[in-house]
C-alpha cells in the first residue's frame, strides 16, 4: 500500500534518531525487551519487529557487545555499548547537537 | 505455549541455519518476557487470543525473519523497488533461477553454437519478471503480510532433535559403504576395478613395502568414523562433543594423507610401466582429493565450534 508521504518522511526522520537512542540506552547494559521498555519509558515507542534486528546489526557493525546470561532462571541475551560504540556514540551526539541548533535557528527565522 | 512455539517455528523456517538457534533463543525470551509483564498487569494467566494478539502485534514471521537477514538491503532505482523484508527472497529465488537456467542452458546453447542471444535472452526475461513479481509484493505486501493470524501458523513439527535426521542416515550409510568397500577390496579387488581386476595378476604389479600400514590405518580411521557415526545417528554423544571427535578424526584422516601424498611409488611393475604410473598418479590424485575434502570438513566443524562458543548457545529450544 502507499503510505502517505507524512508516513514516509516520518520514518526516514525516526531511522537515525532510533540507532542515536538505542546507542545512547545502551550505555547500560539491556537484553531486547528491557531496552524496548526503557526506551518506550522516555517516549520512544519501538516496534519489537524493528529494534530486535537493529541491535544484531550494531552488533555486527561493533558498536555493541553482547553475551547471553542467565537472570530470573532464564538465558537472555545482554547488550551493551563496546568501546568502538562509545566514540561513535560521542560523535554522533555531537552531530545530533549540531543540527539541532542549526534546524532551531532555521525554525526561529522562518517562524515554524 | 503452543502459539509461541508455532510463531517461532514459523520464523525459524526463513532464517539462515547458521543463526537460526541464536535469533529463535533471543525472540523467544523477549517475547516471553513481553507476555509475562501483560500477565501480571491482569493478573491472571493471558487467554490464547491475547497470546495472539501480541504475536500478531510482533510481526509476520516473513516480515521478522526478513529484517534479520540481511541488514538494511534494497533494491532501487531512483525509488525503492524491493524493500530490506522481501530483498533477502528476491535474490534466493533469483540466484537459485539463474543457477538453474545456466546449468540447463549453457550446455545447451554451447551444442548449438549461440552462447550469447541463446543464453542472455531467458536471463534478461527472467530477471525482469522476478523483479517485477517482487517490485509488486514489496509494494503491496502491507495489504497481505499485515493481514495474519498467528492461530492460523501450522502446527509444531516433531523436534529434529527426537530421532536421526536423513542426513545423519545418509552419512552413516555412506561411511559404513565406504568402510566396507574399503576393506574388502584386498580380497575381492573387483569391487574398486571391476573387469579390469582380472588382469591384476597378469600385470605382477608390486605394492610399495609399507602400504600395508598405511591401508591399515585408514581403515581404522573409517571404523572410528563409523562408529562416531553410529553414536551421532542416535544422538548419543552431545553435538559439541561430537564435533570435537570429528575434528580429532579429520585432523588424523589429514596428516594421514599429507604423508601418504608424499610417499610412492605406490605400485611397481617391472612389465608395465605405463600402467604402473597411470596407476600412481590416480592414487595420487585420489589422496589430494581426500585431504582436500577433510580439510574443508575440518574447517567447518572448527569454525562452528568456534561460532558456538563465542555465541554461548543455549540448548536448542524449539
Amino acid at each position: 500500500m502507499n503510505e502517505s508521504p507524512f508516513e514516509n518522511l516520518k520514518l526516514e526522520l525516526r531511522r537515525g534518531c532510533l540507532v542515536l537512542a538505542v546507542l545512547a540506552q545502551l550505555r547500560a547494559e539491556h537484553y531486547g525487551y528491557t531496552l524496548r521498555k526503557a526506551l518506550a519509558d522516555e517516549g520512544l515507542e519501538i516496534e519489537e519487529s524493528t529494534l530486535y534486528p537493529l541491535l544484531r546489526r550494531l552488533e555486527t557493525q561493533g558498536l555493541l557487545t553482547s553475551e547471553w546470561r542467565e537472570e530470573d532462571r532464564r538465558n537472555k541475551r545482554f547488550y551493551r555499548l563496546s568501546k568502538e560504540g562509545k566514540v561513535v556514540l560521542k560523535q554522533l551526539l555531537e552531530e545530533w547537537r549540531g543540527m539541532d541548533e542549526s534546524l532551531r535557528r532555521i525554525f526561529q527565522e522562518s517562524k515554524v | 505455549m503452543n502459539l509461541l512455539n508455532r510463531y517461532l517455528q514459523a520464523v525459524g523456517r526463513l532464517l539462515p541455519k547458521a543463526r537460526r538457534d541464536d535469533i529463535i533463543a533471543e525472540l523467544r525470551v523477549n517475547i516471553l518476557s513481553q507476555m509475562e509483564d501483560r500477565e501480571e498487569e491482569l493478573g491472571r494467566p493471558l487467554s490464547e487470543d491475547e497470546q495472539a494478539e501480541i504475536l500478531r502485534h510482533h510481526g509476520n514471521p516473513t516480515i521478522i525473519a526478513g529484517r534479520y537477514r540481511e541488514g538494511n538491503l534494497g533494491l532501487a532505482f531512483g525509488v525503492q523497488l524491493i524493500g530490506p523484508e522481501m530483498f533477502p527472497f528476491y535474490k534466493n529465488i533469483l540466484v537459485l533461477n539463474l543457477s538453474i537456467t545456466l546449468l540447463i542452458l549453457f550446455p545447451a546453447s554451447l551444442i548449438v553454437r549461440a552462447v550469447f542471444p541463446g543464453i542472455l535472452i531467458p536471463l534478461v526475461a527472467q530477471v525482469s519478471i522476478i523483479t517485477l513479481i517482487f517490485a509488486l509484493l514489496d509494494r503491496y505486501k502491507g495489504a497481505v503480510l499485515d493481514k495474519w493470524d498467528p492461530r492460523k501458523l501450522p502446527a509444531l513439527k516433531a523436534a529434529a532433535e527426537e530421532g536421526p535426521t536423513a542426513r545423519n542416515i545418509f552419512e552413516f550409510i555412506s561411511v559404513a559403504v565406504g568402510t566396507a568397500w574399503l576393506a574388502l577390496t584386498p580380497q575381492w579387488p573387483y569391487i574398486m576395478l571391476g573387469p579390469g581386476a582380472l588382469y591384476l595378476p597378469a600385470l605382477d604389479m608390486k605394492f610399495w613395502p609399507r602400504w600395508p600400514l598405511f591401508y591399515g590405518a585408514i581403515v581404522t580411521l573409517l571404523c572410528a568414523e563409523l562408529v562416531l557415526r553410529f553414536f551421532t545417528l542416535f544422538r548419543w554423544l552431545p553435538r559439541r562433543q561430537a564435533r570435537i571427535l570429528d575434528l580429532i578424526l579429520r585432523g588424523i584422516g589429514v596428516t594421514t594423507g599429507v604423508i601418504l601424498y608424499f610417499q610412492g611409488p605406490y605400485v611397481v611393475s617391472s612389465q608395465y610401466q605405463d600402467v604402473a604410473e597411470w596407476a600412481n598418479v590416480t592414487f595420487h590424485i585420489s589422496v589430494a582429493v581426500a585431504v582436500a575434502i577433510h580439510l574443508w570438513r575440518a574447517g567447518w566443524l572448527l569454525f562452528s565450534l568456534i561460532r558456538e562458543r563465542h555465541q554461548m548457545l543455549p540448548a536448542r529450544q524449539y
